[in-house]
């Protein structure tokens, strides 16, 4: 992981969807070990918010700055940094975990990777051969949580992570992402669960309903 | 780079392979519209010799469509598209990885049964191995076109009504130097214009679509 400090600023921020506006003149920072929960009702746009984020749609207004410089500018540089998992979990149904992982893997240009342990803790090392389309939505959120926890990078955007899990593989996801907060890595996250953390800063966001 | 773009290329036949209806289902619908068009004119061989040249590029034509109808949308459907988008490999060469595995895959066993079709409906060796080339220079572009539409139309309702609407005028110069080659052959003629300008048409695509399709798909996700 990069251990420069690292700064995400977003500065005046629009979404419109149609011809309603969904936030307008949103602006916060992020800098290393922080973490940016954002709340807010359904349809309210967390997941377009996260999506302007990643910089895979693009906002009407506003910039969003990634070390200083916009990402539509640094668009490799910026996407090498981060991991993004929304509502759809990016794996391919006809492919089974272990070969999901490595095609992962080898998009982020990663060296080969060791998937045993961390498919240990997330109980999916029974299912390592088995095809994403024949298990459960829990099973396939944990799968795609072990390519987050694989492939180290700087800022975590995740669209209501603890969807489908049990409490088993939530206290897990958690200390996972108190450890990447430690370590210096950032997270933005949207969820209906309160989270709290002994050892990391949260900052709040909350979207108004429209 | 070289490594990774090697993985990818064998993780896109392994699914292809896996999926097994998305090569079957356009080999045997090739096969069969090419049957229909006997028993619709009549099996005479000197019109089959005559016609069915043709006949089996409109088939071809037909198949790849039904074969790229939804070759982005089980990936948008996934998430897995916007994970390429934000992959560290350029989405061009992405695209250009996965469009060679679906033409290996769904197009290459139609240019394999064509002699076999040949056989059947009386054409000479030497139309035959002429239509096998026009098909194997047409074909490359019929995919590189259709998945240009396919990333036109992600997304829509009855895309695959609006995708025919969409590829047919615009493959119209393949189908017509295909056809000519094969009709030169018969005829007696040399082949190598048309086959030099279908060749040329096949570059171009093969340089300029997957970048247009990496564009299309980034404005496709960004909605």
């Amino acid at each position: 992981m990069n251990k420069k400090s690292a700064h995400l600023h977003v500065n005046n921020l629009t979404c419109k969807r149609g011809a309603q506006i969904l936030f307008s003149d949103l602006s916060f920072e992020l800098k290393d070990s922080e973490m940016l929960l954002i709340e807010g009702a359904n349809g309210s746009g967390k997941s377009s918010l996260l999506r302007l984020l990643t910089g895979l749609a693009s906002a009407c207004a506003g910039v969003i700055k990634w070390q200083g410089r916009e990402i539509q500018m640094i668009r490799d540089e910026y996407t090498s940094a981060l991991h993004y998992l929304g509502h759809t979990n990016g794996m391919r149904s006809g492919l089974t975990i272990e070969e999901n992982l490595q095609l992962s893997s080898h998009l982020s240009l990663s060296a080969s990777i060791v998937i045993n342990d961390t498919l240990k803790s997330l109980q999916l090392d029974q299912h390592k051969n088995t095809y994403i389309k024949h298990l459960s939505a829990g099973q396939k959120r944990r799968a795609a949580l072990a390519k987050i926890f694989l492939l180290p990078k700087k800022i975590w955007i995740l669209d209501e992570p603890l969807t489908a899990l049990d409490a088993s593989a939530q206290t897990f996801f958690l200390a996972a992402l108190e450890q990447h907060l430690q370590n210096g890595g950032m997270a933005i996250i949207s969820s209906h669960h309160p989270l709290t953390f002994q050892h990391a800063a949260i900052k709040h966001l909350r979207l108004a309903s429209c | 780079m070289l490594n990774a773009a090697k993985f990818i290329f064998q993780t896109e036949i392994v699914l292809l392979w896996r999926r097994s209806q998305e090569w079957l289902y356009p080999l045997a619908f090739f096969c069969i519209i090419i049957c229909l068009f006997p028993l619709a004119f009549t099996p005479d061989p000197a019109f089959l010799q005559k016609y069915m040249p043709g006949c089996i590029w409109i088939a071809a034509l037909l198949a790849s469509l039904l074969a790229i109808e939804n070759i982005f949308f089980t990936e948008w459907e996934e998430g897995y598209l916007e994970q390429l988008l934000l992959s560290q490999i350029p989405l061009s060469l992405l695209m250009f990885i996965k469009l060679s595995a679906q033409w290996i895959v769904t197009q290459l066993p139609l240019i394999m049964l064509t002699p076999l079709l040949g056989f059947l409906f009386h054409l000479p060796l030497s139309a035959t191995l002429a239509l096998c080339a026009s098909l194997l220079l047409g074909t490359p572009i019929l995919t590189l076109t259709g998945s240009l539409c396919a990333a036109l139309t992600l997304g829509l309702r009855q895309q695959g009504v609006l995708l025919g609407l969409l590829v047919f005028p615009l493959i119209t110069p393949v189908l017509i130097f295909g056809v000519s080659i094969v009709q030169q052959s018969q005829a007696g003629l040399s082949i190598g214009g048309p086959l030099a300008f279908l060749s040329g048409l096949m570059i171009l695509a093969m340089m300029l679509l997957p970048w247009t399709i990496a564009a299309m798909l980034r404005a496709a996700i960004d909605e």
